[in-house]
């Protein structure tokens, strides 16, 4: 895992997009954390004197109709939508995969444990068919509107695809001879998915994790923006563009446009992560890129060599 | 020292000196990048020419650079390959230095090649019928329906059957032998006037083979093309060659008329091909190159000094010189095996 | 023939698929709180009144018989009113659906031509500035909320350059709108020969259509220059290329031969769009079908939800089955 670190660092290297990348997804982090710290304003509490201000020095990002700083605001909003999409991500990947696991172990069984398998596979296929916002948002109806619930939605939109990714990535290695051998050795099951399966499938469930909260964090804020997820005044992204939606028509464009930049450049940060990921995962890329690094250090140094 | 006096003036060999080749290959080398900083050098500086009419054979094992050579000649060696020197002057012009569009006309008009494995080749989401008339449409000008038309012709002048229907027929329906003489339709219709034929045979039947081949000499009679018949196969070319040369390990260590090099061969190598093949199959095991004396390449002796059951020290610090032995017969050997 | 047995067997899978979704989108609707009875009756019911409805409903019955009622109801062609718009749901479907496929279907258009131009010059040289711009393209257009960027396209276009119309719907209020034939605005426009109201139904369209289009033109952008590459990299482009065919040509009958996994991106895109688009017409006051579900779901308007839900995958099992269909026209290997 440490080399495949290291790999992580020199793909920085080589292609500046994934260190940007690695850039925004901590900055955004650290905004959440020292979001107290670094506010000018309290991010829930409205100054009615000074509403729809544009952005000036006072406020940075200008301040909404009701006359709270959107800066503040906006810096705060990670704090609640990362943390929906995160632990909504999270969820979705520890039941989604374990799921995925015991299926693909069934999965060439006999009897009963085979009808399972296929039972939740088809379940999936079903979940899968649905158009996600509409299931999420009728899920949310459901189960009432909280963060928990969006959390849920998140977790139960994304499962099926851990649920693949792990059933095939043991349906890969059930194969391969090592894991016959160690299953002759005595091993259980459950030994072999720890010893085998869970290292191989690391990097692949690492890259959908990072991809999987840049969507989540698109979904909270979706929800938001149709009144079914986080509900003002608490700073979150997707409600303050609901907000600033009809300033947006009137031309004061600032309410809407700052939360919705910060919300994009967040998503774009977790998606170039995820790609860096899926780089170091996926050997034919990986080779490609080496080699191209190579070719450039290569060019780099014999240069001068040549002349000489 | 002796050795060295007898490099002939300049390695560019062709079989008649009076007469302008049609196609002569100058010192052309191909290099492939490696993962270190020098790149790996796989055709090393060719010399060949080609009379207009001449079939000239090219005998090499697999790696040797056959097909490196086959499309290079065309202007583009397979990725990554890279030309890194020399010429090609065919019909009066140097085509690797032409544009890419102009030796794009050159390319299935003037130059054609005829490739193996053709059932991977051909386009499978097209009627073969299209994509021989796309050749003489393209290349020729000529109006869709006597493309179709010449494209029917060629079918049956490769001699499959039921040509009618063939024309609508789809690569994946094809056997292997009626691929390859539609690829032969495709490399021919356009009346070239040098063909090169890249170990075109090697996936088919015996049988099967000795047809096709007898076919191809037999069209390119009757186009008036000349041709570089690239194989595996020693034996083959002992049919209908007029010259062979004999590649190893990125160059040409013999080349000589076909009967001198059939009964006087004078590289140790050639020998050795001659005999795998003419005594015992079994020879033809020890043909191939374990992988580790494959990847060793001798900076500065002879590509085959490791092989070589009668190399010297020389041989392994001196690269030998192409020597003529006889007339028109050239060998890079420091100890050409001499016949009574 | 084999066509047939092929859709056959295809529809064997589908059907059950088809009653799962019903089946959980049913139990979903139906654990939302709220009782539609009271909903609909208002806040001055009389208790006798909600319970004669409820039973006029089915509301009394067991779980499962509502289901089961439901199902047959569907089998029947009866997707159950709508208590927002006192309405048949079925009804209210046919009239909103066409604006959503209008709109879906233009966006796609849209999204086909980026993101398979792109994806084909990106492929014809993949170390090219073409090839990462559409990287950096493919990644960023998937991280920007629709919604937002139609807010963008909204400021720029109609509150800054004034060159789009309001936001308000897909037509002029001030122009009548043409007889329905298909419900989709510019054909019937068309239709009825009225150029008045197509123009102002395709200036309705640019905006929600752009938004559309460019975000969802990545993953086809994506499948687009991978299959290329693989294409062009394949042994019959470089034997056409021996030949001496031009490379225009080249890269044209590759891109033939790219086709399958291009529909399929597009196929898979098509019926996504359909749900996805909802945020799209909220933004712009569509008026189409996943508003209308989401006001369902808002409102406790169970029907609504569950027609939709259906529609659209019924509506993805048709491009589905259109998918096939193209695969045998498109490749003659799978004939065999």
């Amino acid at each position: 895992m440490t080399s495949k670190l290291g790999l992580l660092l020199r793909l920085a290297v080589i292609r500046p997009r994934f260190a940007i990348g690695y850039l925004i997804v901590i900055t955004m982090t650290l905004l959440a954390i020292f979001a107290p710290v670094i506010a000018p304003y309290s991010p829930t509490e409205a100054d009615s004197a000074s509403f729809l201000q544009p952005p000036s020095a006072a406020h940075l990002f200008g301040t909404d109709n009701v006359g709270m700083d959107i800066f503040s605001r906006s810096i705060y909003a990670p704090r609640i939508d990362l943390t929906i999409a995160i632990l909504g991500t999270l969820l979705s990947a520890v039941v989604g995969s374990s799921i995925g696991a015991v299926v693909g172990f069934y999965s060439s069984g006999r009897g009963i444990r085979v009808w399972l398998s296929f039972a939740i596979m088809r379940a999936a296929d079903v979940l899968q068919a649905f158009p996600v916002f509409v299931f999420a948002i009728a899920l949310v109806a459901s189960l009432g509107q909280s963060i928990q619930t969006v959390v849920l939605a998140i977790a139960f939109v994304n499962a099926p695809i851990y649920l693949r990714l792990m059933r095939s990535q043991v349906l890969t290695i059930r194969s391969m001879r090592y894991v016959e051998a160690s299953q002759v050795n005595g091993l259980s099951d459950m030994q072999t998915i720890m010893r085998h399966v869970i290292p191989n499938a690391m990097a692949p469930v690492l890259a959908q994790l990072s991809v999987n909260i840049g969507w989540g964090i698109l979904l909270t804020a979706a929800l938001s923006f149709v009144g079914a997820g986080v509900r003002a005044p608490t700073p979150e992204w997707g409600s303050m563009i609901a907000m600033g939606f009809q300033n947006v028509v009137t031309g004061q464009w600032w309410p809407s446009m700052f939360p919705g930049a910060m919300l994009a450049i967040t998503v774009f940060g977790f998606s170039l992560v995820g790609a860096s990921i899926e780089v170091v995962a996926d050997p034919a890329k990986r080779r490609q890129l080496l080699s191209e690094a190579r070719e450039r250090t290569a060019r780099t140094a014999d240069a001068p060599v040549r002349e000489g | 020292m002796g050795a060295a006096e007898v490099i002939s003036k300049t390695e560019n060999v062709s079989g008649d000196a009076g007469k302008a080749p049609l196609i002569d290959i100058r010192n052309l080398r191909i290099t492939f990048p490696s993962g270190g900083a020098e790149p790996k050098t796989v055709l090393k500086g060719i010399n060949l020419s080609v009379q207009p009419g001449e079939i000239v054979g090219l005998v090499g094992e697999s790696g040797a650079g056959k097909t490196t050579l086959a499309r290079s000649i065309l202007g583009v060696p397979p990725a990554p390959g890279r030309i890194a020197a020399g010429e090609v002057h065919f019909e009066g012009r140097q085509i690797l230095s032409l544009s890419e569009a102009e030796l794009r006309r050159l390319r299935g008009r003037r130059l054609s090649v005829v490739v193996p494995n053709p059932r991977a080749e051909l386009n499978p989401l097209r009627k073969v019928g299209d994509q021989i008339a796309s050749m003489a449409k393209i290349h020729l000008n000529v109006s869709r329906k006597e493309a179709r038309r010449m494209a029917l012709q060629m079918l049956r002048d490769v001699q499959i059957p039921d040509p009618e229907r063939r024309m609508d027929a789809y690569p994946h329906e094809l056997s292997g032998g009626m691929a390859q003489r539609v690829v032969i339709a495709m490399a021919l219709i356009c009346n070239p006037a040098f063909v090169i034929s890249d170990d075109a045979t090697s996936g088919l039947d015996v049988t099967v083979q000795a047809q096709i081949l007898a076919l191809l000499a037999k069209l390119a009679a009757e186009h008036g093309s000349a041709m570089l018949f690239i194989t595996r196969d020693v034996g083959i070319t002992a049919h209908f060659c007029d010259r062979i040369a004999v590649l190893f390990s990125g160059e040409i260590v013999e080349i000589a008329p076909r009967e001198a090099l059939f009964l006087e061969p004078a590289h140790p190598y050639t020998l050795m091909l001659l005999a795998a093949f003419s005594h015992s199959p079994k020879l033809r095991d020890s043909w191939s190159v374990p992988e580790t004396a494959r990847r060793r390449e001798l900076a500065a002796g002879c590509q085959y000094a490791d092989r070589c059951p009668i190399a010297q020290a020389v041989c392994r610090t001196h690269r030998p010189p192409f020597a003529e032995v006889s007339p028109g017969h050239f060998a890079r050997c420091h100890f050409p095996v001499r016949h009574a | 023939m084999r066509i047939l047995a092929y859709l056959a067997k295809r529809l064997v899978f589908v059907i059950p698929q088809l009653l799962g979704i019903v089946l959980v989108s049913f139990l979903l609707v139906k654990s939302i709180p709220g009782d539609p009875a009271v909903l609909m009756l208002g806040p001055t019911a009389t208790p006798s009144a909600i319970a004669a409805l409820r039973e006029q409903l089915g509301l009394d019955q067991p779980l499962y018989m509502q289901f089961l009622i439901y199902v047959r109801n569907l089998l029947h062609g009866d997707l159950g009113t709508s208590w927002q718009t006192t309405r048949p749901v079925l009804e209210d479907l046919l009239q909103r659906f066409p604006a959503t496929l209008e709109l879906v279907t233009f966006s796609l258009l849209l999204a086909i031509l980026v993101g398979v131009t792109l994806g084909v010059y990106a492929a014809r040289n993949p170390r090219g500035w073409v090839a990462r711009v559409s990287d950096l393209y493919g990644l960023s257009a998937g991280a920007l909320p629709d919604f937002w960027f139609a807010l963008v396209l909204i400021f720029v276009f109609y509150t800054v350059l004034g060159w789009a119309p309001a936001p308000l719907g897909r037509i002029d209020m001030i122009v009548i709108p043409p007889i329905p034939v298909t419900g989709i605005l510019t054909i019937d426009a068309l239709l009825a020969g009225d150029p008045e109201a197509f123009w102002s139904a395709c200036s309705h369209l640019a905006l929600p259509v752009l938004t559309l289009g460019l975000l969802n033109a990545g993953p086809i952008l994506k499948i687009t220059q991978s299959t290329m590459e693989t294409m062009l990299e394949s042994d019959f482009s470089r034997y056409e290329v021996l030949c001496g065919v031009p490379q225009n040509l080249v890269v044209r009958h590759a891109l033939r031969n790219a086709l399958p996994s291009i529909v399929t991106i597009i196929s898979v895109l098509y019926g996504f769009l359909i749900g996805g688009a909802v945020l799209v017409e909220i933004v712009f006051s569509w008026g189409g079908a996943g508003q209308y579900a989401v006001q369902g779901v808002l409102n406790s308007d169970i029907y609504p939800v569950l027609g939709f839900v259906l529609f659209s995958a019924i509506f993805s099992l048709i491009v589905y089955i259109a998918v096939d269909l193209v695969y045998f026209l498109l490749d003659p290997r799978i004939s065999n």
